[in-house]
């Protein structure tokens, strides 16, 4: 009677043993459809390679975009640097009175450091800057105010608001000047740039799920027969899955892969215009790589999409598969 | 081993393909089952194999009421059942010793146990020597006897078979028959489909009869 019995009662030991040896038969049914999968594939190596050719371009294009946004974020990063706050002192303040408003600032809890520019030293600076030695040594008085240059702890728009009006408010402080409007926009474009970028992946990261889920979906109409016959001999719905699962991954895979080399490819063709443009400028920038990390978390997602691609669209498929 | 209690298959809820089936097969018999086409034949083993659910009664296979499995338990049920078909279902690409082999791959056996039990069943059918061979390399005769040993390689208790001689001549047919005796002998149940009914005359064993979806006769073994 129990060999009829879907679950038989019987002996701890027996159980355990038989359950490893299960656990080995399902790992052995592993490794043989990830290969058999693979020389699915390789045996027609132009149809293949063509999937995983339109794979790769809808990668290849949100990964180009989110480099990019990286490269603009390590720009950013440097501009949070010069996100700096001007205090012009008033004129009549002497030096020991701007040394200690210089000391009163540096204690200020938003205050990540400040230096003080003396009347003298912001002559200097000026004359160097414009080279206007002859016209300014003519003047009798420096008309310069001493100031002092502020470098706020928290780098966002509304903290160094709120740190100028403070500044402002201790005595002897004239005006304190900021420039965040442009450092503003740059935000704002960048977060547009995120958003894009997100937005593109989620859409061709469907058209990823797209091209696996029908190359799959061919796939398991030319092996319905056989997955019909299997189903009539026990095989659950997870043994008939598991090799288009397979496919689908390899397909990620291999897309995800082409997808590196595109990116590595257009690198290439780009780098040498663009660090052109940046020596015009007097700046040394060079084009983001994709490097380990960022490889490996492409090939990663990559497969994933594949494998998910093959599991919505053998699923749908199981639904409609009853064997005769 | 099987029981059908009352057992009715309507389908779409017009055409009745059976009308209260009651019958008991017990462990260890063999049985034909008989009748013209059309007569319900295929369904009632469909039935045994949960590829339809019946629309009335209960069908007991060892004591479960089988029409309580969960749909994920049918697989596990459907392993120790050994199904014969007609037209043998053999996986065309595959050779002969994987077509055998694929209810113990399913199993998840060990390789070296699958290669012993492949080897058994198709010595038991004669075919050892065309293991390597394609479906298509075999005569009719012989691909129906590679179903058998795919059938029985899982050394199941019952064995069904629907219409296993559909296509072979008179001489074929009882070779195949005696396989099914063969097996019937060591103990397994056995369960035939057939309207070979001058075969079935020949091999004295117990008959079901089918006719418009009603058992109109039940012959014991002579």
């Amino acid at each position: 009677m129990s060999r009829q019995s879907p679950a038989p009662p019987r002996g701890a030991r027996s159980q355990r043993t038989r359950s490893s040896s299960r656990f080995r038969g399902w790992l052995r049914h592993h490794r043989a459809m990830m290969l058999d999968s693979a020389r699915r594939l390789l045996r027609r190596p132009i149809g293949s390679l063509l999937t995983m050719l339109a794979i790769a371009i809808a990668l290849v294009l949100p990964a180009a975009l989110w480099l990019a946004l990286d490269s603009a974020r390590l720009l950013d990063a440097e501009l949070d640097e010069s996100a700096t706050l001007t205090a012009y002192l008033e004129p009549h303040v002497g030096e020991a009175q701007a040394g200690r408003i210089d000391e009163a600032m540096a204690a200020h809890e938003g205050v990540m450091r400040s230096r003080l520019i003396t009347a003298a030293e912001g002559m200097a600076e000026f004359q160097q800057a414009l080279g206007l030695d002859d016209a300014l040594e003519r003047l009798e008085d420096n008309p310069l105010p001493a100031s002092i240059v502020v470098v706020p702890s928290d780098p966002a728009p509304e903290a160094v608001r709120q740190l100028a009006g403070e500044l402002q408010a201790l005595s002897g402080v004239d005006e304190v000047r900021l420039d965040l409007a442009w450092l503003e926009r740059l935000r704002h474009l960048a977060e547009l740039g995120s958003r894009l970028a997100l937005a593109l992946a989620v859409l061709f990261g469907l058209g990823v799920l797209l091209v696996v889920g029908n190359t799959i979906r061919l796939a398991v109409e030319s092996r319905r027969q056989e997955i019909e016959v299997v189903m009539l001999i026990g095989a659950t719905h997870a043994f008939v899955r598991r090799p288009f699962l397979y496919s689908g991954a390899w397909y990620g895979l291999g897309g995800g892969l082409l997808a590196c080399g595109l990116l590595g490819l257009g690198n290439q063709w780009l780098t040498v215009p663009v660090s052109a443009l940046a020596a015009s400028y007097g700046a040394s920038f060079t084009l983001p790589r994709l490097g380990l990390e960022g490889s490996a978390t492409l090939l990663l997602c990559s497969t994933l999409l594949g494998w998910l691609g093959a599991w919505i669209a053998v699923s749908r498929h199981l639904a409609e598969i009853r064997p005769r | 081993m099987i029981a059908f209690e009352h057992v009715g298959k309507r389908y779409g809820g017009r055409f009745e393909a059976l009308a209260n089936i009651d019958f008991r097969v017990r462990r260890g018999e063999m049985v034909f089952l008989t009748g013209h086409s059309g007569a319900g034949k295929s369904s009632l083993l469909r039935l045994i194999m949960l590829l339809e659910r019946p629309t009335r009664g209960r069908v007991l296979v060892a004591g479960h009421d089988i029409g309580r499995l969960h749909p994920s338990q049918v697989p596990f049920y459907r392993r120790q059942i050994g199904v014969v078909f007609q037209d043998h279902q053999l996986l065309l690409d595959r050779s002969i010793y994987h077509n055998v082999a694929l209810p113990l791959e399913i199993r998840g056996v060990e390789p070296r146990e699958v290669a012993r039990r492949v080897r058994a069943a198709l010595d038991k059918v004669g075919l050892l020597h065309r293991e390597k061979a394609l479906p298509v390399e075999l005569s009719g005769g012989e691909q129906q006897r590679v179903g058998i040993a795919r059938a029985v390689v899982n050394k199941p208790s019952l064995l069904l078979a629907d219409e296993p001689t559909g296509n072979l001549d008179p001489q074929l047919s009882a070779d195949i028959m005696a396989l099914f005796e063969d097996f019937n002998r060591i103990g397994t149940t056995v369960m035939i489909a057939s309207h070979d009914l001058a075969l079935i005359a020949r091999l004295r064993h117990r008959v079901l009869r089918l006719r418009e979806g009603r058992l109109v006769d039940d012959e014991e073994a002579a």
